[in-house]
């Protein structure tokens, strides 16, 4: 479970206060698909970041499972991110000199004991790469490194996936592909999915939708909420 | 989390051996650019390996054939011609030795000719028995044959030079002390020319019944005279080679006593100090490749930014990113290590080569493993110490970066800078770590707390401010540039503006290139004004030509012929030495004083000479000089006083071989000039004192430079036996020692200039990518590439004309400060500073284009597709 208590984030640019969120409170159950949309600048990114221990709040407290992960130093963070948290950028953040198995290896590597090869590839047989496993990033199309980025998420089956605009920069067909991995993992194995997005059908795909605007959610509903704008959306359509 | 899941783990470090994967992963993505740092550490190691597998195998030699090394077993040096008393009291010691051995060899400076050229020259004479000699390695002949063989009769070995100056060969007839000798042979080798010391000209050796047949030398004369004695296989029980030493020293009292395995202590002393002073030049080399390396390093790790936030945000712990970049730079140091040592093995061999003739013996080089693990293991303790401060900026790398650029800036202002200061406090504490450390290294190289102290707080020193006038003169020419860069050829502009270029380290380049520039030109300026100094001390007022060991029966005859020699400027000055001992200083026997540290040489073959008035060059610092001629009365010069703890007022008694014992009292102290005649004899007495004494006497003279040689043939015929010494001769001679000295260090300095370069080449390549993009866009927008090649050409230059200026500024305060403790004059040498400046220039030039090679040939769409 997370669990969000008036984070604000601020940045300092010489003496410029520049305030990205402006507190928010929001707690996500075990297994829960959530979509976060806003505009660009909302604080989407930054709160995927906080939520996933990649920056600090400047206020305000965010625990995941229990643990408070607003005030842990930085050796204990690293150590939740490797091993309860999976992410997927929008531009993919693969490492251009490690080859598809490689990168899908990294966080076995850093997080676990034992041989990762079998299960990474594995997991880029799932995922449709099983015959580019050698092939560096430059030598994939998007879609594809994203695929791989989704098996490197997935690696060390954390409890948590975070995904930052991961169809944004595909096609649709190769949009909804990843969609599908993400949605499946989220439903076969329970893993909580947090999720940025514009994308409006992606979002309706989402147990619930939180909506930011300025730094402040302006809207946390679940998709089939009466008279939520997203219900009467499914129901037009 | 799914079961059947991996094994998290606790202790959250990533292993050793997965950290040297993702290392090694890392490293083959870009070994164009980790080619240059590891040359950046091959330099360093490969110079100190040299050094120290050359001293190595130096004292390795000097211990293994340390018995050929003074041909004996003991060896036993007096000053004047051993008397019937001391063949008697050596025959005691060998009584006690059933079945030693000992003969004396005789070492002196001569003058020998090859006829029908009158020209004679000066020779390091030297009469050995050869039925004894030596008793310990062979003299090596050419052609071969024994040392008796060659040596029978009237026959001479020389040194090639002395065939080569002569333009003799063997089988000729040399002249010596009026006698005719056959050139028997070449002498290749000669087992204890080490002992013998730097000669002043190339060796004659003869037998030691010759020598006696030719008359050189007379009471009094300027020789030494070694006694080389050898052991018994078996020594006698509770014998050793120690308590024959002593009783040695107990029986010659007034002699040098060295056994076997001390060797020679002043060449080995030498040896250590030379070997520390170069040493410490290979560690600024080293210093230099570890800077580079650690430049290198940071700016790898700025490129490696995104990857590094990628690390972060999949789970890598700061210290996980730390043990892979150590395991890296620990790799690259290590094969840098290899490929130094390697390299290091081919300077070791080089080296006898650029020491020439400096070097006496021949060194059998061994593979010298000490130096080599030495070598290693400070160029792998340098580079890791010089890159852990970059290194540990990667714990300020925020995964963040991942999702978006902006993050936190420090304000501004003085409260910005303590809080930038406050955040790397971790860094510089490790920097003052480093300066200590490197202070042990140097301590260690040289064996000395002082000095290894005072080298890490110089070089510190130095580097700072190099780099800080590096960075003033680059902020000068960007404060010019935006003055006037519109008025600049675009080639040229854009040459100039991309010293400022992101990710250039333009400062640091300046400081380790200039710091090369600075040690070469130094050590050649150093050496200029040495010379110089020597050059102009030899004025028309002072003698240029010396005279030693005039008997007293030739001195009216030598006068005459100087006063009938053209070319004369200063008249003759001729002084009388005569050898005396000292028998009491202030009422105490000098017996009794030999357990305080007196130089016992001085007190036992004192030099003493007469004089009613204080000799030429010899200015009087305390006392006062006496009128009487027959005063009981001494002058010493200061230093042998001070040596001998005595002053005005002071009372010896000094005992001479014809008119006994002189109770005499200090009247004067003086100081020599060092350029006349009196310099070498250390007391002067009334002449009433000494006149009845058999003399040898010491003259000095100026003559026209022309006129030396005619004179030299004329008195040489004249008196053969008389040693002329020509100071243009001899300042020929410390030219050409200082000119391998100097040789040696700058070939060793040289390897500063090419850590310099490396480090040039290595910030060239770490903005490889840019100056690609720079390239492809030029061209894009119709550059040729000729307009290409200038404008990098330009930027090039400029940075190796500014490390000339860097490194020209400081080698000439350098030297200015040397000279000014030395008291020697200084002078601005603008050719060799115009020299620096172009050819580091050029240098700089060549060595971008080789780093930045293929550069011109790329097509543009090549390295736009990969962005």
């Amino acid at each position: 479970m997370i669990d969000v208590r008036d984070a604000q984030k601020w940045i300092q640019n010489g003496a410029r206060r520049v305030d990205i969120l402006k507190g928010i409170s929001l707690t996500i159950p075990a297994g829960q698909f959530v979509a976060i949309v806003g505009a660009s600048g909302s604080g989407k990114s930054t709160l995927l970041g906080l939520l996933a221990g990649l920056d600090s709040p400047s206020a305000g407290e965010i625990w995941l499972d229990g643990i408070p992960i607003h005030n842990l130093a930085e050796a204990q963070l690293s150590s939740v991110r490797g091993q309860k948290i999976g992410f997927v950028f929008q531009s993919y953040q693969l490492i251009p000199t490690l080859t598809a198995l490689e990168n899908v290896l990294l966080p076995f590597e850093l997080n676990a004991d034992g041989n990762g090869v079998q299960k990474a590839r594995r997991l880029l047989e799932e995922v449709g790469l099983g015959e580019r496993t050698d092939h560096y990033p430059v030598q994939l199309s998007g879609g594809e490194q994203q695929r791989v980025a989704l098996a490197r998420a997935f690696v060390v089956d954390p409890p948590i996936v975070m995904a930052d605009e991961p169809t944004g920069n595909l096609d649709s067909t190769n949009g909804r592909l990843v969609l599908d991995l993400l949605l499946g993992r989220n439903k076969r194995e329970g893993t909580t999915l947090v999720l940025v997005t514009h994308d409006a059908e992606v979002a309706s795909r989402a147990d619930r939708k939180i909506v930011l605007k300025d730094g402040r959610v302006v809207e946390d509903t679940l998709p089939y909420e009466t008279g939520s704008p997203m219900a009467e959306q499914v129901s037009n359509g | 989390m799914a079961d059947g899941g991996p094994i998290l783990r606790n202790n959250r470090a990533l292993s050793w051996k997965r950290a040297a994967a993702i290392a090694w992963r890392d490293l083959k993505s870009a070994p164009g650019k980790f080619g240059f740092v590891v040359l950046s550490v091959a330099v360093g190691v490969a110079a100190l390996v040299g050094v120290r597998g050359f001293s190595e195998s130096f004292r390795k030699t000097l211990s293994t054939e340390a018995r050929s090394l003074i041909a004996g077993d003991l060896s036993a040096r007096i000053f004047h011609a051993p008397t019937a008393e001391d063949d008697k009291k050596v025959g005691t010691v060998k009584r006690n030795l059933p079945g030693s051995r000992s003969t004396w060899v005789t070492e002196t400076l001569s003058m020998a000719s090859v006829p029908p050229d009158p020209v004679p020259v000066l020779v390091a004479l030297k009469g050995v028995d050869p039925a004894e000699y030596p008793y310990y390695g062979k003299a090596n002949l050419e052609p071969d044959m024994s040392l008796q063989q060659a040596l029978e009769g009237d026959s001479a070995v020389v040194a090639e030079e002395f065939l080569i100056r002569l333009n003799a060969q063997v089988g000729q007839t040399l002249r010596l002390g009026g006698r005719s000798f056959r050139i028997a042979a070449v002498l290749r080798q000669e087992p204890d020319r080490i002992s013998a010391g730097a000669g002043m000209g190339p060796r004659v050796m003869i037998s030691s019944a010759a020598l006696a047949r030719t008359g050189i030398l007379g009471p009094g004369s300027r020789a030494s005279h070694r006694l080389l004695l050898k052991l018994p296989e078996k020594l006698p029980p509770a014998v050793n080679s120690v308590t024959v030493r002593k009783q040695l020293e107990e029986t010659l009292g007034d002699a040098q006593v060295i056994d076997y395995r001390e060797g020679n202590p002043a060449l080995t002393e030498g040896l250590d100090r030379a070997t520390a002073i170069l040493s410490l030049i290979c560690l600024v080399a080293m210093v230099l490749g570890a800077i580079g390396v650690a430049m290198a390093m940071h700016a790898h790790l700025e490129q490696r930014m995104d990857m590094l936030a990628i690390l972060k945000a999949v789970g890598a712990g700061s210290p996980d990113l730390l043990r892979i970049f150590l395991l890296q730079t620990l790799g690259l140091g290590f094969a840098g290590g290899v490929l130094g040592v390697a390299a290091g093995l081919g300077v070791m061999e080089a080296l006898p080569v650029v020491f020439g003739k400096l070097i006496p013996v021949h060194i059998t080089l061994e593979f010298p493993w000490r130096s080599l693990l030495a070598g290693m293991g400070t160029g792998l303790l340098t580079t890791l110490l010089f890159c852990l401060p970059p290194l540990l900026d990667v714990r300020g790398i925020r995964p963040v970066l991942v999702l978006r650029r902006l993050v936190e800036q420090p304000a501004n202002g003085i409260g910005g800078w303590f809080a930038r200061v406050w955040k790397r406090r971790l860094q510089l504490g490790l920097s003052v770590a480093v300066v200590l450390a490197l202070g042990g290294i140097a301590w260690g190289l040289s064996d000395s707390a002082v000095i290894g102290t005072s080298f890490a707080l110089g070089l510190a020193g130095v580097l700072l401010v190099l780099l800080v006038l590096a960075a003033v003169m680059l902020r000068a020419i960007r404060f010019l540039l935006n003055r006037v860069r519109l008025h600049l050829p675009s080639f040229l502009r854009q040459g100039l503006a991309n010293l400022y270029r992101p990710g250039n380290q333009s400062a640091p380049v300046l400081a380790a290139l200039g710091t090369g520039v600075m040690l070469i030109l130094a050590v050649y300026l150093m050496q200029s004004s040495l010379l110089r100094e020597l050059r102009e001390t030899a004025s028309p007022t002072l003698p240029n030509v010396f005279l030693i060991d005039v008997q007293t029966d030739e001195v009216a005859g030598v006068k005459a012929f100087f006063q009938h020699q053209a070319g004369v400027t200063q008249a003759l000055d001729l002084m009388p030495a005569v050898t005396g001992r000292f028998v009491s200083l202030n009422g105490k026997a000098v017996a009794q004083l030999k357990d305080k540290h007196y130089p016992r040489y001085l007190l036992e073959t004192a030099e003493l000479s007469w004089s009613d008035a204080p000799p030429a060059g010899d200015k009087i610092t305390q006392g006062k000089w006496w009128t009487d001629g027959g005063a009981h009365e001494i002058a010493m010069g200061e230093g042998a006083a001070r040596r001998l703890e005595l002053g005005v007022g002071s009372e010896v008694e000094i005992e001479t071989a014809t008119s006994g014992v002189h109770k005499l009292k200090v009247a004067a102290l003086y100081k020599a000039d060092g350029e006349h005649v009196g310099a070498r004899i250390p007391f002067v007495l009334p002449s009433g004192q000494l006149k009845n004494d058999v003399a040898t006497w010491y003259g000095g003279v100026h003559l026209d430079p022309k006129q030396i040689p005619a004179m030299e043939r004329a008195f040489f015929l004249a008196y053969p036996t008389v040693t002329v010494i020509n100071i243009a001769d001899i300042l020929t001679r410390i030219e050409t020692v200082v000119d391998q000295i100097t040789v040696v260090i700058r070939f060793l300095a040289g390897f500063s200039i090419l850590a310099g370069l490396t480090i040039l080449a290595s910030s060239i390549a770490s903005t490889r990518f840019r100056r690609m993009r720079e390239a492809v866009v030029l061209k894009t927008l119709g550059a040729t590439r000729m307009r290409i090649v200038r404008t990098f050409s330009v930027e090039f230059s400029v940075l190796g004309l500014l490390a000339g200026v860097v490194g020209v500024v400081f080698a000439n305060l350098l030297t200015q400060l040397i000279l000014h403790r030395l008291k020697i004059g200084y002078h601005l040498e603008w050719p060799a500073a115009v020299v620096s400046l172009i050819g580091t220039a050029v240098l700089a030039t060549a060595t971008g284009w080789i780093a930045s090679y293929r550069i011109l040939g790329l097509r543009p769409l090549e390295v736009l597709r990969e962005e």
